[in-house]
């Protein structure tokens, strides 16, 4: 992997990092408010969930050259 | 009866609010792959200060206050990758080289203890 291709792969792992949280935080705060009586809970769920799901996606992205992914290809009759 | 439909009123206003916004995040595919993040933070990044600007002078133009021009924060530049990486490198060669050098300075101080109790 060359070293703009790395960069460009931070890049993009930091701002869906923000994404993600601030997108989680965002829906902790609505059904905070809206069902759980303004508690904490929901907005730590949130956050904690956003940032699982961006690390996740960063995980993929840097092992993406070196993942063997299999596909299944029907047969088509002829 | 009253109660209840103003609950009910209540519930369903919180649900679609609720609703509303898990839609959004859906639509905008915000918890999608991450070049589509990347895409919305980007498509934020251009839309935001204009609208905070045009709101701003449109607050301005209602109430007649006047927001003072703040200066240009000043342009600092630092390349944090390249100071990183000379860091990492440095470190490395230091860690690479830690037990080689640590023999040989043992073997001197070794050297030394023998020769002054000689």
């Amino acid at each position: 992997m060359s070293e703009s291709e790395l960069g460009r792969k931070w890049d993009r792992c930091l701002a869906d990092a923000v994404v993600k949280i601030g997108t989680g935080f965002g829906l902790g705060i609505v059904f905070s408010l809206t069902f759980f009586k303004r508690r904490m809970w929901p907005l730590a769920f949130g956050s904690g969930m956003g940032l699982g799901m961006a690390y996740s996606n960063c995980q993929h992205d840097f092992q993406a050259p070196y993942l063997l992914h299999g596909k299944y290809v029907k047969e088509q009759e002829q | 009866m009253v109660a209840r439909v103003w609950s009910l009123m209540r519930f369903l206003i919180k649900g679609s609010v609720a609703g509303g916004a898990v839609y959004l995040v859906y639509d905008q595919e915000l918890l999608g792959p991450s070049d589509k993040s990347q895409a919305a933070l980007q498509k934020a990044g251009e839309v935001v200060p204009p609208a905070v600007y045009q709101f701003s002078q449109y607050v301005c133009q209602q109430t007649g206050l006047q927001i003072p021009q703040l200066p240009a924060p000043p342009k600092i530049y630092f390349p944090v990758r390249d100071s990183w990486n000379a860091g990492i490198m440095t470190v490395m060669s230091a860690l690479s080289v830690a037990p080689s050098k640590a023999r040989e300075y043992s073997k001197e101080g070794w050297e030394y203890v023998k020769a002054r109790t000689k």
